[in-house]
């Protein structure tokens, strides 16, 4: 069902369609289908370009005949290509899926069929968007000038199509471009000053430049060696864009229990407010000593560099310097690999891993949340880096909230923005972006400032040389909001069992000894949320005497959930299958109240009909017959389906009609038995099945439709007549004299025509405006069941309604009165008698008969004409045009053409014959 | 486990021809149901079925297209042949008219399909052994003869049915990889799909097959 391959036959030389798509162009009410076809071309220097062709097409295309290019969509800078959905519309599971393209010309709306084949076209557009880098060039779409397109209406739309000077396009990009950027970080809600991240982050634009950029940093090595993520990870990320991959995972998340188990992970967490200093002692007593190599570390800064520099410009040595202490102090027994370095001013979390679990490591994002002065700024607030490793989520928080005693509803208010403000971009830029909350595991470390309140400093002092941490425990705010559950609800703290970490003396163990001469507080703080989570120390280092604070860690032994590869196969596997089921159910598929339809005894020019229903199942779908392979139409000249094509909703009905009408041009085969009342429709529904229909019936042969000769052969009513007789009859080829090769001696015209002038020549020869009434229909069918029966005696019909048989007698003729070969002849003779007269001497002996017999009759009538009212140009004109027929058809019947037929006729009404 | 995950490289279109009633429907519901329809309507016309199947490690989705057996549809059937690289010929080994009617297929299939369509005989109803009318030796010779792929199956039991949508996969991925099958010809009757970009850490972009075709 791809159709790429009739697109790629339309394309030129080094251009591809990569992927195309059958889908339905909606404007207004109107909807047509159309084929999308994404094109890429290769340009010269490198590089490449993609366009949208857009093409009307026949049926399903299967060659690049059944495609005609409509309109190209250049895939520019300011090309987005969007899914919609409803609003407050649940999304329903199989049904279409709607896309608008814009461009800063034009805006398109398409339904395209649910599935996996529209979510990969999606998947390829998205990957072909040039994206915002300004370092590489704007696509000039130079290639696309060789197309021809239909013309769209000469409207507004104009610009549509591709007949647009070439620098319309970019002209508009970088200001399209530039301007959403601006918009979309503002409403990411930071300014451009708060938003002090790190170099290594790359704010997500624009979903589309985010597909386009590696996010990956996780090779950053530390210690030797090389390491890369190996594709085992790519099981654990996702896809972008494929809806298919989104319901694949979602099952995927259902059915975790199914092929996960748990294993424990030994996670090292440290939270160090270093007051603005540089890294003078090794950190091996906080990070390594006396603890077993664990297999994450999460190490955060605060306060990392305390001057006007790093906060308003985002480089700092600092930086650097305490990377790699922390690098160097890491675990000796292991070889750690750098995750991620997140850095908001001086808050700054690392992330390491065990190398070997670094291939397990994947949807690695960060985010920062400043809530400094004017609630933005980075001097106050929180980083975050959340990852996946094997298959549990986690999300590692470093923050450094307002200080001060009595500020702790600020330091409240800060963790709340934290938490509703970091935001983690997802892999699949259709998801909402994921928060703090929705991970599986969070670790939340820092300077949270909470201070022992309602002691005075000796009390304190005293409290905690005594060791009572207990006792002291009880004036401590974070306590005592988390009791209140204003803070960090849900969240465990292991017991303090360290006394306070702040505030001393830079470089000794002395409590401060400033002006100011705080009171000690345990400001540096590590907490967790989740399941499977085992706290196993908790502790301060007081051998570091670099800061005013002491670092504190703490080590948790955390049950991860990981992958058992067999079992998960078997589920993935069983999740594809019943998605395979799913998309069999969604192709369209409708039952038919009827599908043979049986003409009996059809009979010329009355129409027969018959009609059948589709019933629609669940998909909505479109239906239409198509053309058999070198056919023409998509069923006999004879029959027509009405409506032949439409758009069928859910459970609803269209009611079909087949018309079976036989004239003269399908009757003389139907007689001959060339044809035969036997057809098979195609319905074809589109994206689904194809019904054949099939019609049968049998024709009464009648003597309209039959060459003269054939009629003057047959002595009996041709109903009386074996099908065989009538076919030979019919076969037979018109000879110019009888050549007795036939049994029975032939007739000198055809009794029809003579039963017919006759009945005129009886009853109508004086009728007023004679051959200029219409007849009725009734009598005329009751005319030809005469004729054909031979039961004359029974004709009983008006003048007008037999004067019309005679008429659709004589245009019934395949061949006509005059030979077609003769034709030429008597155009040319016209007004010299004599030469006519010769012409009509050499017609085939039945034909002159026919003739003569016909303008006798003629004269006959026009003795009467002064009861008739008919004159020679009356008759001349309209026997003309059935005696005289050119052979090219009537479509290139000239006017003097037509008059020379009026006049040759007229020569016989006027002269004796 | 290594593979990319869930979406699929290429497409390989199949066609199932055979008699009416050798089973032809059934074999496709089972296919991609993994049921017996005892009470399968006739197909008057053409139905689909897809199902993404794996070979050595590749995704491939298997289209599959059901056709009308009835003698009378053979002119407009014959127009659905075009593009496939995979074809089922089938047989009911219970009733020899549909075993002597195969070459009359067999005609259809090579002269309507491209020189690389991978065709495979199916004797179906293998359940039903008491009633055989063809052995499986003949047929098999028969198979030999004309170098197709051979299986007796039951679309009742399912004996054999995975096996034999999957063998000619096999065969037809087996004819890219040695390059007798040209993924160019607009016939083929496979596409190559690039798989979907993962998570952002696809460091080589893999390239679609069909580039410059010369058509
Ligand atoms: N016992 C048996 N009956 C089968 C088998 N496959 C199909 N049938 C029956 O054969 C009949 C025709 O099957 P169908 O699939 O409609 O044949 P088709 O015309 O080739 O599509 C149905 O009545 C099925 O129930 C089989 O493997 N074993
Ligand atoms: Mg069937």
């Amino acid at each position: 069902m791809d159709q790429s391959v009739a697109i790629q036959e339309t394309l030129m030389q080094g251009e591809y369609c990569v992927i195309a798509v059958q889908g339905v162009l909606c404007e207004g009410d109107s909807r047509q289908s159309r084929l999308l076809g994404l094109v890429r071309h290769r340009l010269e220097h490198g590089g490449q370009e993609h366009a949208l062709f857009l093409y009307t097409h026949r049926r399903m295309a299967i060659t690049g005949d059944d495609v005609t290019l409509d309109q190209i969509v250049p895939v520019s800078r300011d090309f987005t290509l969007e899914e919609v959905s409803s609003d407050g519309e649940l999304y329903i599971l199989g049904s279409d899926v709607t896309i608008q393209l814009d461009t800063v010309e034009l805006s398109l709306t398409f339904q395209l069929p649910f599935g996996s084949h529209t979510r990969m076209f999606l998947q390829e557009v998205a990957r072909a968007c040039p994206g915002f880098d300004p370092a590489t060039p704007d696509p000039e779409f130079q290639w696309l000038s060789g197309y021809q397109c239909l013309q769209r209406e000469p409207d507004s739309r104009t610009l549509h199509g591709w007949n647009l000077a070439r620098d319309t396009w970019p002209g508009y990009t970088t200001i399209g471009g530039g301007g959403s950027n601006f918009d979309n970080s503002r409403s990411n809600g930071k300014s451009l000053l708060g938003d002090q991240s790190s170099g290594g982050q790359d704010k997500a634009e624009n979903s589309l430049t985010r597909q386009n950029k590696s996010k990956s940093e996780i090779t950053d090595l530390v210690r030797s060696s090389t390491i890369t993520v190996s594709d085992k990870a790519h099981i654990l990320s996702m896809q972008k864009f494929g809806l298919r991959d989104t319901i694949v995972k979602s099952h995927l998340v259902q059915k975790e229990d199914d092929y996960t188990y748990i294993q424990n992970f030994r996670f090292f967490v440290g939270t160090y407010n270093v007051n603005g200093q540089s890294p003078k002692e090794c950190l091996r007593p906080w990070l390594s000593h006396g603890i077993q190599a664990p297999d994450v570390y999460c190490v955060g800064f605060q306060e990392l560099d305390l001057s006007k520099e790093a906060f308003f410009f985002h480089d700092t040595p600092k930086e650097e310097e305490w990377f790699k202490a922390v690098s160097e102090s890491l675990h000796p027994d292991a070889k750690y690999a750098k995750v991620k370095l997140i850095r908001m001013v001086g808050i700054m979390l690392l992330l390491y891993v065990k190398q070997e679990h670094a291939a397990y490591i994947s949807e690695v994002e960060t985010e920062t949340v400043g809530t400094g002065i004017m609630g933005r700024m980075g001097n106050k607030g929180g980083v975050a880096i959340r990852f996946q490793l094997h298959n549990t989520s986690i999300c590692i928080v470093n923050s450094h909230l307002a200080a001060h005693t009595e500020e702790y509803e600020r330091r409240n208010q800060d963790y709340k923005d934290i938490c509703s403000r970091m935001q983690f971009c997802q892999v699949d830029p259709s998801l909402p972006a994921l928060t703090i909350s929705k991970h599986d595991v969070i670790l939340w470390l820092g300077d949270l400032n909470y201070r022992i309140e309602d002691l005075d400093v000796e009390k304190v002092k005293k409290l905690v040389e005594e060791k009572d941490f207990q006792t002291l425990y009880a004036y401590d705010q974070l306590k005592i909001q988390v009791a209140a559950k204003t803070v960090f609800d849900g969240y465990t703290e292991g017991e303090l069992t360290f006394q306070p970490t702040y505030k001393y003396d830079t470089g000794s163990d002395d409590w401060d000894t400033s002006e100011k001469c705080r009171a000690p507080a345990w400001c540096d703080r590590i907490l967790w949320k989740g399941k499977n989570i085992i706290q196993l120390s908790y502790q301060s280092h007081m051998a570091l005497k670099t800061s005013d604070h002491k670092p504190v860690s703490s080590e948790f032994d955390i049950g991860v959930k990981v992958i058992n590869d067999e079992l998960y196969r078997k589920t993935l596997e069983e999740i594809v299958r019943s998605l395979d089921k799913m998309e069999n159910a969604n192709i369209p598929s409708v039952s038919l109240s009827k599908r043979e339809f049986c003409f009996q005894n059809v009979k010329y020019m009355q129409l027969q009909v018959d009609s059948f229903t589709i019933h629609n199942g669940q998909v909505p779908c479109q239906f239409e017959f198509i053309n058999k392979p070198d056919e023409q139409s998509f069923c006999k000249q004879w029959l027509s389906a009405n409506p032949s094509k439409g758009f069928l909703l859910p459970d609803s009905n269209a009611k079909i009609e087949l018309e079976l009408f036989v004239n003269k041009t399908t009757a003389t085969k139907l007689n001959s038995g060339e044809d035969k009342i036997e057809d098979i429709l195609v319905l074809h529904l589109d994206r689904g099945k194809d019904y054949f229909l099939s019609v049968t019936g049998n024709y009464l042969p009648s003597c309209f439709g039959s060459p003269i000769h054939t009629l003057c052969y047959m002595r009996q009513p041709i109903v009386d007549l074996p099908l065989e007789t009538i076919s030979e009859l019919t076969l037979m080829p018109m000879q110019t004299e009888d050549d007795g090769s036939q049994l029975e001696s032939p007739m000198e015209i055809p009794k029809e025509l003579w039963m017919m002038v006759d009945y005129l020549y009886r009853n109508a020869i004086q009728q007023e405006d004679l051959f200029q009434q219409p007849g009725l229909r009734s009598e005329f069918e009751h005319i030809r069941d005469c004729l054909d029966t031979g039961m004359i005696d029974n004709l009983s019909a008006s003048n007008h309604s037999v004067a019309e048989a005679l008429l659709l007698f004589l245009e019934s003729l395949p061949e006509p009165v005059i030979c077609y070969r003769a034709y030429h002849s008597c155009l040319e003779c016209t007004g010299n008698y004599t030469a006519s007269k010769q012409v009509i001497s050499t017609l085939p002996t039945f034909h002159k008969n026919v003739f003569n017999y016909l303008m006798a009759f003629l004269q006959e009538l026009l003795k009467n004409s002064t009861k008739n009212h008919l004159d020679g140009n009356i008759l001349a004109s309209i026997f003309g045009s059935l005696l005289l027929r050119n052979p090219a058809g009537h479509e290139k019947l000239e006017m003097t053409d037509k008059k020379k037929a009026q006049e040759f006729i007229h020569q016989f009404l006027c002269n004796t014959l | 486990m290594a593979t990319a995950p869930y979406n699929y490289s290429y497409i390989f279109k199949y066609i199932i021809i055979g008699d009416m009633g050798v089973g032809k429907s059934c074999l496709l519901h089972q296919f991609t149901e993994k049921k017996f329809m005892a009470d399968c309507p006739h197909t008057i016309g053409v139905e689909f079925g897809t199902r993404i199947i794996e070979v050595s490690g590749q995704k491939i989705k298997l289209q599959i297209w059901d056709t009308a057996g009835q003698e009378r549809f053979r002119a407009v059937t014959r127009s659905y042949y075009r593009g496939a690289a995979g074809a089922l010929m089938v047989y009911d080994i219970t009733r020899r008219s549909t075993y002597n009617h195969l070459s009359s297929w067999l005609t259809d299939a090579r002269n309507l399909t491209n020189p690389n369509t991978v065709i495979i005989l199916i004797g179906n109803k293998a359940d039903l052994d008491a009633q055989r009318d063809v052995t499986y030796e003949e047929a098999k010779q028969f198979a030999e003869e004309n170098g197709l792929l051979f299986l007796e199956a039951s679309a009742k039991t399912g004996e054999n049915v995975e096996d034999a949508f999957l063998e000619a996969a096999k065969k037809i991925y087996q004819n890219i990889q040695d390059g007798s099958l040209d993924l160019n010809a607009a016939e083929s009757g496979v596409q190559h799909k690039p798989s979907a970009p993962q998570g952002g850490r696809l460091t080589s972009e893999p390239q679609p097959q069909r580039e410059g075709c010369g058509c």
